[in-house]
C-alpha cells in the first residue's frame, strides 16, 4: 500500500465499515441467512485493514488518550473478528462492535491535536522512552483484558436475565452459555491483573525517578489507574475467595471498565509533562 | 417430466387407514418391483408414521399414473379395498410433485414444523429404491436435490431452530447455562414418565455421571439401570443436590420436597457458587419456585418448558414464508434444469434427422453437377443448405428452450417428436 493511499485512510473509513458490519449482524439476527454474515465479515475485515493501515501510518502513541483509545479499539476489532469466525452462531459482533465504534468515536473526539503527542515507535523504544513504552504496552494489554471482561460481563448479565425471566433460549440474539462467558471473563481478568500491576509498577518507578514534571502523583490518570487496581484486587478476592454471585462480579467488572475509560481519557502525565 | 406424488398423510387419512397402508421392508420391496415391472415406472416409496407416499415417474410418451390406479395398486399390496383408500389420496403432478417432495424433506409438511427426522426418512426411502433398481434418471436427480434443498432450508432459515417438545426444551435451557457436559453430574429424583423422557434427551449430552434417588430403592435401581446411573439413598438427597449440576425431579410427592429454606441452608452453601439447573417436572412441584434466581440456580417447571416449546413453534412459523420462497426457487431451477436435460436428446435427434434430409438432397445434386461447378461454388451451395437448415430449426429449438424455462416443455417435445417423426 503506497503512502498516499495510507494518508487517505481516515477514522470514518474504519468506523463506517465497523458500523456496516454491526448493522449487517443485526440484520442477520432478524433474517437468518449466510449472506448477512459473509457481508458483515467482509465489512468488519475491511474496517480492520483500514484501522491497521491508519495505525501503521500515523503511529499514535498509547501515552496519549487519543492513541490509547485507538489502539484499544484496534485490539478489540481483532477480538471481534476472531470471535465472529469462531462463534459463527453467536451474535458476537452485536456486543463487541458497539464498543469498538464507541472507542473510535471517543478517540476522534479527543484528537484535538494528535500531532502534539505523536512520536513514532522507534522513538519510544529508544533509551529513556523504552520504559515509558513498556508501561504503555502493559497498560494497553491490561485494558484489552478489562474490555474483554466488560463484554463478557454484559453478555453474562443479559444471559442471566433471560434465564431469570425464563425466556425461550436463543431468541433474537444467540449467546454463549453462562459457563463459557464466565470462563472468558475469568481468563480476561487473570491476564489483565498481572499486566495492570506490572504496568503500574513501571509507571510508579518512572514517576518516582522524576521522569516527569509537575504534581503528577495526584493527576486524574494516576488516581483512576490506582483505583482500577484496587477494584481489580477486590474483584479477584470476591471471585476466588468470597464466592459472590457471578451477577455481582459482572457488575463490578463493568464498573472497572468505566474506571478504565476515565483513566484512558484522562491526560497522561508523561504526555503532559513530557517524558525526558 | 411425467412425475406424480401420490399418497396420504395425517391431514388426509386417519391413523387407522395409515396403519393399514404402512410399508414394511418386504412390502416395500414387492411394491417397488411391481411398480417398475408393471408400469415401467421409476418409483420411491416413502412410509413414515405420518405419511405413505409413492413417487412415480414414467416416460413422457406414456400416460401418467393417477389416484384410481394407485389406489388399486395399494389395495393389492395391503389388502384394503381401493374404495376405502382412494378418497384419502392426494396427487401432485410434475413441478407440483417436486415441490411437494422438497416441502416434505424440509419438514414443512410435518406435524412438527421443521422437524429434521423426515430428511433421514426421505434419504432412506430413496436409498432403498436405488438398492432395488427402482429409480431412474428423474428420481435419481430429484431426491438428492430434495435432500440438498432440505439442508438449505434448515440452515438458511430458522425453521428448524430449537427444540419444540416439552422434554427436549430442557436441553435448550441447560445449554444456556453449560457449554461442556463431560464434567457435569445429573441427578434424577423420582421416576415419572415425563422425567424419563427428559432424561433421555439430557443423556444425549453425555454427562459425566447420572445419580438416581427415590423413596423406593427398587424404583431408583430400575431408573439407574435404564440410564446407566448410580443409586443414592433417599436420605442423602441434600448431598446429591450439592453435587449435581443438573437436577431432574419428577416425584409424586404432594408437598415440595425441597423448600427455599432447605436449599438455602443445606445445598447452596456447599455449591461454592457453581451454577445449577433444576427441571422440576413434578405436579405438584418438588422444588420451591423461589429457589430460582437465574444466576447460581435456575428452576424450570413443566409449564416453563411447555411455554418455550410453544414459543419455539411460533418462531418457526415466522420462517415459513422464507422457507416456501426458497423451495419455490429451487423447484423452478430443478424443473428448468430437468427440461433442458430432457430437451438435449430431442434436439440431437431433430438436428440429426434434418442433417440426413439435407444430405439426401444435397449429395445427389452435387453429384449430378459434378464437373460443372468449381470447388468454391460447391462450398457456397453447401453453405446455403446449412443456412436454410439452421433457419428452419431455429424456431422450434428456441421455443423448446423458452418453454423449458417456463417448466412446460413436455408437450412441445412430444409435438416435435410427432412432427418430425422422431423416436420416443
Amino acid at each position: 500500500m503506497s503512502a498516499s493511499v495510507l494518508q487517505n485512510v481516515t477514522h470514518s473509513c474504519f468506523a463506517l465499515s465497523y458500523l456496516c458490519a454491526l448493522l449487517l449482524e443485526l440484520g442477520r439476527t432478524f433474517w437468518p441467512g449466510k449472506g448477512w454474515r459473509v457481508a458483515g465479515l467482509a465489512f468488519g475485515a475491511a474496517g480492520l485493514v483500514a484501522h491497521s493501515a491508519f495505525i501503521l501510518f500515523h503511529q499514535p502513541t498509547p501515552a496519549a488518550p487519543y492513541g490509547s483509545l485507538l489502539l484499544l479499539a484496534w485490539v478489540l476489532a481483532l477480538f471481534y473478528l476472531y470471535g465472529t469466525v469462531h462463534h459463527a452462531k453467536q451474535a458476537w459482533a452485536v456486543f463487541v462492535l458497539p464498543v469498538v465504534i464507541g472507542l473510535v468515536g471517543l478517540s476522534l473526539a479527543l484528537a484535538t491535536a494528535p500531532n502534539a503527542t505523536e512520536f513514532t515507535v522507534p522513538e519510544w523504544a529508544a533509551g529513556d522512552r523504552f520504559w515509558g513504552a513498556t508501561h504503555g504496552l502493559l497498560i494497553l494489554g491490561a485494558s484489552v483484558g478489562i474490555s474483554v471482561s466488560f463484554l463478557a460481563s454484559l453478555m453474562y448479565l443479559l444471559q442471566a436475565r433471560r434465564l431469570r425471566k425464563k425466556l425461550a433460549p436463543g431468541g433474537a440474539v444467540p449467546m454463549l452459555s453462562l459457563e463459557r462467558i464466565e470462563t472468558m471473563n475469568r481468563r480476561a481478568l487473570n491476564v489483565a491483573f498481572p499486566l495492570l500491576t506490572a504496568g503500574l509498577l513501571v509507571g510508579t518507578l518512572l514517576l518516582s525517578q522524576g521522569h516527569v514534571t509537575g504534581d503528577n502523583w495526584l493527576s486524574l490518570k494516576v488516581l483512576t489507574t490506582a483505583a482500577l487496581w484496587v477494584v481489580f484486587l477486590v474483584l479477584l478476592y470476591l471471585r476466588y475467595g468470597g464466592h459472590v454471585p457471578a451477577r455481582r462480579l459482572a457488575l463490578l467488572s463493568i464498573a472497572a471498565f468505566a474506571i478504565l475509560l476515565v483513566a484512558l481519557v484522562a491526560a497522561h502525565p508523561f504526555a503532559e509533562g513530557g517524558a525526558k | 417430466m411425467n412425475l406424480r406424488a401420490i399418497g396420504c398423510n395425517v391431514e388426509s387419512a386417519a391413523v387407522e387407514l395409515r396403519e393399514k397402508l404402512a410399508f414394511d421392508a418386504a412390502k416395500t420391496q414387492r411394491a417397488l418391483a411391481e411398480l417398475t415391472a408393471r408400469f415401467a415406472a421409476e418409483a420411491v416409496v416413502l412410509g413414515t408414521c405420518n405419511r405413505v407416499e409413492i413417487y412415480v415417474s414414467r416416460q413422457e410418451t406414456v400416460a401418467a399414473l393417477h389416484v384410481p390406479l394407485m389406489a388399486e395398486f395399494l389395495s393389492e399390496v395391503h389388502g384394503v379395498p381401493a374404495s376405502a383408500i382412494a378418497p384419502h389420496l392426494y396427487e401432485h403432478a410434475d413441478a407440483s410433485a417436486a415441490k411437494h417432495l422438497f416441502r416434505v424433506a424440509s419438514g414443512l409438511d410435518s406435524v412438527v414444523l421443521g422437524e429434521t427426522q423426515i430428511a433421514g426418512q426421505v434419504k432412506e426411502a430413496f436409498e432403498t429404491a436405488q438398492k432395488f433398481g427402482a429409480t431412474g434418471p428423474l428420481l435419481n436427480a430429484l431426491f438428492p436435490n430434495a435432500l440438498r434443498v432440505s439442508k438449505r432450508v434448515r440452515t438458511e432459515t430458522g425453521i428448524a431452530r430449537g427444540h419444540v417438545s416439552v422434554s427436549s426444551a430442557a436441553v435448550d435451557f441447560v445449554q444456556q447455562v453449560f457449554s461442556s457436559f463431560a464434567d457435569k453430574t445429573v441427578l434424577v429424583i423420582g421416576a415419572g414418565k415425563m422425567g424419563r423422557l427428559t432424561l433421555k434427551h439430557l443423556a444425549e449430552l453425555k454427562p459425566a455421571a447420572v445419580l438416581v434417588t427415590n423413596r423406593n430403592p427398587e424404583r431408583a435401581a430400575s431408573v439407574a439401570k435404564e440410564c446407566g446411573g448410580r443409586v443414592l439413598p433417599w436420605d442423602r438427597l441434600d448431598d446429591a443436590l450439592a453435587q449435581a449440576d443438573i437436577v431432574l425431579s419428577t416425584t409424586g410427592a404432594p408437598e415440595p420436597i425441597v423448600t427455599l429454606r432447605r436449599y438455602a441452608e443445606k445445598v447452596r452453601p456447599r455449591r461454592g457458587g457453581r451454577p445449577q439447573v433444576i427441571f422440576d417436572m413434578a405436579v405438584p412441584r418438588d422444588f420451591d419456585p423461589d429457589i430460582h434466581d437465574g444466576d447460581a440456580v435456575s428452576v424450570f417447571n413443566v409449564d416453563d418448558l411447555g411455554r418455550v416449546a410453544e414459543a419455539r413453534m411460533a418462531e418457526r412459523r415466522k420462517h415459513l414464508p422464507a422457507a416456501e420462497s426458497l423451495i419455490d426457487s429451487e423447484v423452478a431451477k430443478f424443473v428448468g434444469d430437468w427440461n433442458r436435460r430432457a430437451n438435449g436428446p430431442v434436439i440431437g435427434q431433430l438436428t440429426s434427422e434434418v442433417d440426413k434430409l439435407r444430405d439426401g438432397i444435397m449429395v445427389p445434386l452435387l453429384a449430378k453437377l459434378n464437373g460443372k461447378l468449381s470447388d468454391a461454388e460447391k462450398a457456397q451451395i453447401e453453405q446455403a443448405f446449412r443456412l436454410f437448415q439452421n433457419k428452419l430449426l431455429h424456431g422450434p429449438i428456441a421455443a423448446l428452450h423458452e418453454s423449458s424455462q417456463e417448466g412446460q416443455s413436455g408437450g412441445l417435445r412430444e409435438a416435435l417428436r410427432k412432427l418430425f417423426g422422431l423416436q420416443g
